[in-house]
């Protein structure tokens, strides 16, 4: 039995459809990315996962219990919030504390667990604090704790890093990650950025418009995009104008490759080939084109060409050290490995 | 030339300043000889500026039989205005905010609707309605309760809705519903605290108005204490205008406290719950 299934939810606001009949099924103590450009209803499905919103369809449950006209209340799931949500008037450890109280636990209790919970956050020195004296990230850290002292069925996590700089965000996801499988919590994670979604998922999400795209583990989703959008929403992606020449093969500018799932398009059909950065090396032969940037990243390295008989730009994942000897205007070829290309209808 | 512009350009604003406190100051002071110099008021101008003060008048106002009662009946009001105001207006701005927030823009226009009614047209309206139909309320001491709701409605409004929009009521309301807390604990706890100064100051704004009013008071022959510093001024102007002075610096000091309170509400003093 999972843990939270969201059943053909459906949510409208007015005539904008937030969600077009949502289903999933998280299993217990699973993290679960909800993945998607701005609008597509992540945090519309989470907030009728907390109760805060009614769903217009369908129902949510937690363990096979039916809870979608539970008030958000009586849910007891932990919610942690885009914006900074700590209570102003309150320190840090009140805050923390501020759940326990409303389920009535006795103090010496109460303390205990608050102790218990700052010292999982690492926030245990700043007790004392208030929300305005600590940083972005110490009061999402903070927010974490109050939201997982309650012992929640479910912990929800709408973009809890997003208003966090580059560095911190790193960090604060890593240390989210590893709370959350030190606890054992069943988890929604709401993102819009897909390397977060990677990092930190057992599943993503992969959502558009209310819909979802793509749900599988991030190796699935990053390797084997069942559509265009996921393919593109996913990571980078090159694209390249390609013909089906039969069965799994298509045609590359003249070279013949074979791609999973051409077949889906008839003989002879023009499609767009998406080829990631890593599918594609720079070769002696393949197709012809100028270095136009070589982008050292550290493990490997960006090299972006301009293909001559396209004049477009392909950008080049080249492992360490293989790029070293390139420089700006050298001559190459680009070979390209289909394995794991997606084919879109060219319009 | 372009120092001296620099140096106009830091002078103006003192100047305006200077200005405006004497627009302020030169009445209140004039007030103060007026009731204090024991020189009759054709007589004064600048050579006895300094003739004669005496406290004697100050003291005058508080032996008037009528002082106490309607000081007392003016408080009534005011208290009674302030508690209505936040029991109907705090809610309907939370509402306001948390559900219905595309009509922020029409209830706010709503609440400077008083504002353009003149007292005295409103007061009229509603004597001559009640008058026929229910006495009883135009009889009751705290009939003007109501009216003065509505008459400080432009400025509490404004106020509680500044402190509502100054923290972000959606965030700590739902934060703290998921934490299990009720209506009644998320207010208790996590708004109201948030809510005081805010609501401290839209109070001091409505008591102000409840004290100062005159029109409302007077065409509903309730015996306020504006009423009796008008007629008391009428009998014995110079003792008048000493209980007016007073009135001006108790207020400006009741303001200067709150300004002062609102302040430190503001750096956050420690709320246990
Ligand atoms: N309270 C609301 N009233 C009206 N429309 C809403 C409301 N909340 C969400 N919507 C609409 O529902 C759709 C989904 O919104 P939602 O907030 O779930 O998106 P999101 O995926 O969380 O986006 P973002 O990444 O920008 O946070 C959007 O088109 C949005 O305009
Ligand atoms: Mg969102």
């Amino acid at each position: 039995m999972s843990a939270l299934t969201f059943d053909a939810v459906r949510k409208t606001f007015g005539t904008a459809v937030a969600l077009e009949g949502l289903s999933i099924d998280v299993e217990q103590g699973e993290l679960i990315s909800l993945l998607g450009p701005s609008g597509c209803g992540k945090t519309t499905a989470l907030r009728i996962a907390a109760g805060f919103e009614r769903a217009d369809s369908g129902t949510v449950q937690v363990r096979g219990n039916d809870i979608t006209k539970v008030p958000p209340h009586k849910r007891n799931m932990g919610m942690v919030f885009q914006s900074y949500s700590l209570f102003p008037n309150l320190t840090v450890e009140a805050n923390v504390e501020y759940g326990l109280r409303t389920r009535g636990i006795p103090r010496h209790q109460r303390h205990e667990r608050v102790a218990e919970m700052l010292a999982l956050v690492e926030l245990t020195t700043m007790a004392t604090r208030y929300a305005h004296q600590l940083s972005g990230g110490q009061q999402q850290r903070v927010a974490l704790a109050r939201a997982l002292a309650i012992q929640p069925e479910v912990l929800l996590l709408d973009e809890p890093l997003s208003a966090l700089d580059a560095k911190v965000r790193t960090t604060l996801r890593d240390e989210i990650r590893r709370i959350q499988t030190s606890v054992g919590i069943t988890t929604l994670f709401v993102t819009h950025d897909q390397e977060e979604a990677l990092a930190i998922s057992d599943r993503i999400c992969v959502m558009s418009q209310g819909r979802i795209e793509q749900l599988g583990t991030p190796t699935e989703v990053y390797r084997h995009p069942t559509t265009a959008f996921v393919a593109r929403f996913v990571g980078t992606m090159n694209e390249l104008p390609a013909e089906v020449t039969g069965g799994n093969e298509v045609a590359v500018l003249g070279t013949r490759l074979s791609a999973p799932k051409a077949d889906a398009f008839a003989q002879g059909t023009r499609v767009k080939l998406l080829v990631r950065p890593e599918d594609l090396t720079i070769s002696e032969s393949g197709l012809a084109g100028t270095v136009t940037s070589v982008t050292f990243q550290g493990a490997s390295t960006l090299v972006g060409v301009r293909l001559d008989v396209l004049d477009r730009l392909v950008s080049v994942d080249v492992g360490q050290g293989a790029a070293d000897h390139l420089t700006i205007g050298d001559r190459v070829g680009v070979g390209v490995n289909g394995t794991h290309a997606v084919c879109e209808a060219a319009e | 030339m372009s120092t001296w512009r620099a140096r106009l350009g830091r002078l103006f604003p003192t100047l305006v300043l200077i200005a405006s406190a004497l627009f302020f100051l030169l009445p209140v002071l004039s007030s103060a000889r007026f009731a204090l110099q024991k020189v009759p008021m054709v007589l004064l101008n600048w050579s006895n500026v300094f003739d004669g003060w005496s406290l004697r008048t100050l003291s005058q106002p508080f032996k008037e039989d009528n002082f106490w009662p309607t000081l007392s009946l003016s408080l009534k009001l005011a208290g009674g205005t302030v508690a209505l105001t936040l029991g109907l207006l705090v809610p309907t701005a939370l509402f306001v905010h948390l559900r219905l927030p595309k009509a922020r823009a029409f209830v706010e226009f709503l609440t400077v609707l008083p504002y353009v009614v003149p007292p005295i047209a409103l007061v009229a309206g509603v004597a001559a309605f009640f008058r026929p139909n229910a006495r009883w309320y135009l009889n009751s001491e705290y009939a003007l309760v109501p009216l003065y709701v509505v008459m400080a409605l432009p400025f509490t409004y404004r106020s509680i809705d500044a402190g509502i929009k100054a923290i972000d009521v959606r965030t700590l309301v739902d934060a703290s519903r998921s934490l299990g807390a009720g209506w009644v604990t998320t207010f208790r706890r996590a708004l109201f605290p948030n809510l005081m100064s805010s609501l401290v100051s839209s109070s001091f704004l409505t008591a102000t108005v409840v004290l100062g009013e005159f029109t409302m008071a007077n065409t509903l022959a309730k015996r306020t204490f504006p009423t009796f510093l008008y007629e008391y001024y009428g009998l014995k102007a110079q003792s008048g205008t000493a209980l007016a002075l007073m009135t001006l610096i108790g207020t400006t000091a009741l303001l200067g406290i709150f300004t002062l309170f609102t302040r430190r509400r503001g750096a956050r003093v420690p709320t246990r719950f």
